[in-house]
């Protein structure tokens, strides 16, 4: 019998949501069949079985979220295949029944120390287990996530915590739904909720964490015709990711604004020849090409802050965020320096398709060392947008606009635009920004650089 | 203080035992002539004579008997079971007499009888000479049950023993007879029921007993010296009565609990100190108990094998390094 656990999917994964179950208790699976669909902070994914056997227990139903590591379902080994076959268990006692699920659930728990011979599970032929039944009859079984312990966060999920840290949580009034446990197979212990006090800013903007909730609640009546929305995994996500962002890292800001006539005008040419089913390259990859380059000449931009170093990456990835109807995705284009615009352009045409579909896979969101944020298309005269942790800065580029310029002083229209780069201040200082940001405007200023 | 042996203090407490009361008297196989088989009598039957040092034939039910009849009659007999193996042959005198003569009799005459015997493994004497049987007597109501770990105690507990109304198993251990300690020269007592803190921490408490009590307090000391964590060491001493007190005061400070014991894990004395600790400390605890302990097999005469399948300081870092708590709360505050 072997568990099949919450598996980690990607670096920033904590908790996964079952989607959808493809097999249900008593089907037969093989390795790597596909058991569920699981919806993490970032994609959705699939869930394959490492080994071959019958499904015998589904022990976390479609919508429930769990830590990852934790026992989500329990695959049977040949004595399970048996027991799934025997029609005859049925005529079994309630209590015979338990017996035996007791027997399977304490030889399975067996620890160190124990001969291999009182580990073994009894194997008298006239031992009968319970046939496989839908999942809520066999969930009686007890289980690792079913504990006495197990308690039910606001979200209905079950939590495992030590006695301690629920004490602590009690005592401090903490749910518990939001704390990630890092005890063994994700159990909340007192060292997470230490964590979890001590993170606790003194004063919480309107940007707090999630995990601030209860408190701002505390404060602020709601009136009772306001709707109550749950959030989805991933704005739960980006909640957490981006107010951390904001809250530990040292954002600074500089803008620039950019001359575009030229820009537009290779873009128009370039995009001419293109037929129907062609991709035409858009502003936006030509900025992504730009930046591509520009990091290429200032690699300290192309680095993460850890641990009181600075981790300098080979690659150039930038990600480009991109609004979907239930929240914000950031699908990553690699290598973007050794990339022509048009390869950029079909990528990143791509990847957007894929992201309003909610397509986009694990690796289609990793590894970005840069982010470009732009809202140009949306009539907009400046803004600043938040960095994306590990990353050491992002681009934030606003509405091109027809402006009169002063040019050999007389005024001339040309087409504006204004981009505000945050960057992070324990890894880039002023000079080194202003001086990205020339070197950025002038690839761009003079656009057949960006074809070299 | 004089640093003496665990045997040395064993011998000085017997000889002054026999010195302080007349009805003190040892009894056992090879304790006179030969002047035991580790030397915890030597000299004793040439200073005090046969009637109060006696050997006896190779019939551990009789003597053990014959002991728990002078006890009944007033005197202080002091057995000495050669090890703890031998014991099996006394089992009935043991359990079905001296334990419950006072209870069953209307409390008419209590049974002042001690039995002193070494357990323990590592010495090469293979499975029917390296056990560690202790809880059969832990079992029993009527007995009680002590294990000193440190020159100190095994004088003080000894003394406590002998003025002790009840039959009393006095564990010693084969590893722990050479070990040395600082004991005190005058007359103390060493109450039962009573564990010791024998070194403070506030990571997480390893709780044990006799020689394993000893080597938990190296390894804890070694672990305080290379600063990495802070072990509070608890010394049971006494088995039954188990004090609840200073184990559950412990866990409830360090939220997490080793139980190491020579003996074997299951249905073992780390079995009930953790039901206990569940019990009384529940809402204390940050992690499940963890039991360490030897393994479950005759032990083997081959060392390589036997060293493999008793348990000891490596397997007792190996648990201390998983269930110490990622933040450490000792020694870097």
């Amino acid at each position: 019998m072997s568990e099949v656990n919450m598996p980690r999917l990607s670096d920033t994964m904590q908790e996964g949501t079952i989607a959808h179950w493809y097999k249900k208790p008593g089907d037969e699976v093989k390795k790597g069949d596909v058991l569920a669909e699981i919806e993490t902070d970032k994609a959705t994914m699939e869930l394959q079985a490492y080994d071959s056997g019958v499904l015998e227990q589904i022990l976390v139903q479609e919508g429930e979220t769990v830590p990852i590591g934790q026992a989500v379902a329990i695959i049977g080994s040949g004595d399970g295949v048996q027991k799934q076959e025997q029609p005859a268990a049925e005529k079994i006692g309630r209590s015979a029944q338990e017996q035996k699920q007791a027997t399977i659930v304490e030889t399975s728990t067996n620890e160190q120390g124990q001969t291999a011979q009182q580990a073994s599970p009894p194997r008298r032929a006239d031992i009968r287990y319970p046939p496989a039944t839908p999942a809520p009859d066999t969930s009686s079984i007890p289980t690792k996530s079913e504990r006495p312990e197990a308690e039910e966060s606001s979200d209905g999920r079950s939590i495992k915590a030590s006695p301690l840290a629920r004490r602590m949580a009690e005592e401090h009034n903490i749910d518990m739904g939001q704390i990630q446990g890092t005890g063994p197979g994700g159990r909340i212990v007192r060292d997470d909720i230490e964590d979890f006090l001590e993170q606790k800013p003194g004063a919480p903007g309107p940007a707090a964490l999630p995990s601030e909730g209860p408190a701002i609640a505390a404060e602020v009546s709601i009136p009772p015709d306001a709707e109550i929305i749950q959030l989805s995994r991933m704005q739960t996500s980006i909640a957490q990711r981006l107010s951390e962002s904001k809250q530990t890292i040292p954002h600074f800001y500089v803008s620039s604004e950019v001359d575009m006539t030229e820009a537009l005008l290779m873009r128009q040419t370039f995009n001419v020849g293109v037929g129907e089913d062609g991709v035409k390259v858009s502003v936006n990859d030509l900025i992504v090409k730009a930046c591509a380059l520009a990091l290429e000449k200032f690699p300290e931009f192309n680095s993460s802050f850890k641990s009181g170093q600075f981790i300098r990456y080979k690659h150039i990835n930038i990600g480009i965020a991109v609004d979907i109807p239930s929240g914000l995705v950031v699908p990553v284009i690699r290598d973007a320096n050794i990339k022509g615009v048009r390869i950029i352009a079909r990528e990143s045409k791509a990847l957007i398709e894929k992201a309003r579909a909610n397509k986009l896979s694990q690796t289609d969101l990793e590894g970005a060392t840069f982010s470009i944020s732009n809202l140009g298309m949306m009539d907009v005269t400046d803004f600043i947008a938040v960095i994306n942790p590990p990353q050491a800065a992002i681009l934030a580029v606003a509405s091109t606009r027809k402006r009169f310029v002063p040019i050999d002083d007389q005024p001339v229209i040309r087409d504006l635009m204004s981009i505000t780069i945050s960057a992070d201040h324990r890894i880039l200082y002023g000079a080194q920004v202003a001086r990205f940001l020339q070197e950025v405007k002038r690839l761009l200023q003079n656009p057949y650089n960006l074809l070299g | 203080m004089a640093e003496i042996t665990y045997r040395q203090a064993l011998h000085d407490v017997l000889r002054e035992e026999l010195l302080r009361d007349e009805n003190v008297f040892l009894i056992g196989e090879e304790i006179g002539t030969f002047e035991g088989s580790y030397k915890i009598t030597a000299g004793l039957l040439k200073e005090f004579g046969p009637k109060r040092v006696v050997d006896t034939p190779i019939c551990e039910n009789g003597f053990v008997g014959m002991a728990a009849g002078a006890a009944m009659l007033g005197l202080h007999p002091i057995v000495e079971i050669m090890t703890i193996n031998f014991i099996a042959l006394a089992m009935d005198q043991i359990v079905n007499h001296a334990a419950k003569i006072y209870a069953m009799f209307g409390g008419q005459c209590p049974v002042p009888l001690v039995i002193r015997t070494p357990g323990g493994g590592g010495q090469q004497l293979s499975a029917t000479h390296s056990q560690n049987l202790e809880v059969w007597f832990a079992y029993i109501p009527g007995l009680k049950v002590v294990a000193p770990s440190t020159p100190a105690d095994a004088k003080g507990m000894m003394r406590t023993a002998v003025g002790d109304n009840n039959p009393v198993i006095f564990l010693e251990n084969l590893a722990l007879y050479n070990t040395k300690g600082e004991a005190p020269a005058d007359d103390y007592f060493v109450p039962f029921g009573e564990a010791k803190v024998s070194k403070e921490g506030a990571d997480l408490t390893v709780i044990s007993y006799s020689r394993m009590a000893a080597v938990a307090l190296d390894v804890a000391r070694r672990l305080e010296q290379e600063n990495e964590l802070s072990v509070e060491v608890v010394d049971l001493r006494s088995l039954r009565p188990l004090d609840h007190e200073t184990i559950t005061n412990s866990v409830k400070k360090t939220n997490r609990a080793i139980i190491f014991e020579e003996d074997w894990r299951s249905y073992g004395v780390g079995a009930e100190v953790a039901a206990t600790l569940q019990e009384e400390a529940f809402d204390y605890l940050d992690a499940p108990i963890k039991r360490v302990a030897s393994l479950e097999v005759p032990l083997p005469y081959s060392k390589p094998l036997e060293t493999a399948a008793l348990t000891g300081a490596k397997q007792l870092l190996e648990s201390i390094n998983e269930l110490a708590p990622r933040r450490r709360r000792g020694i870097k505050r």
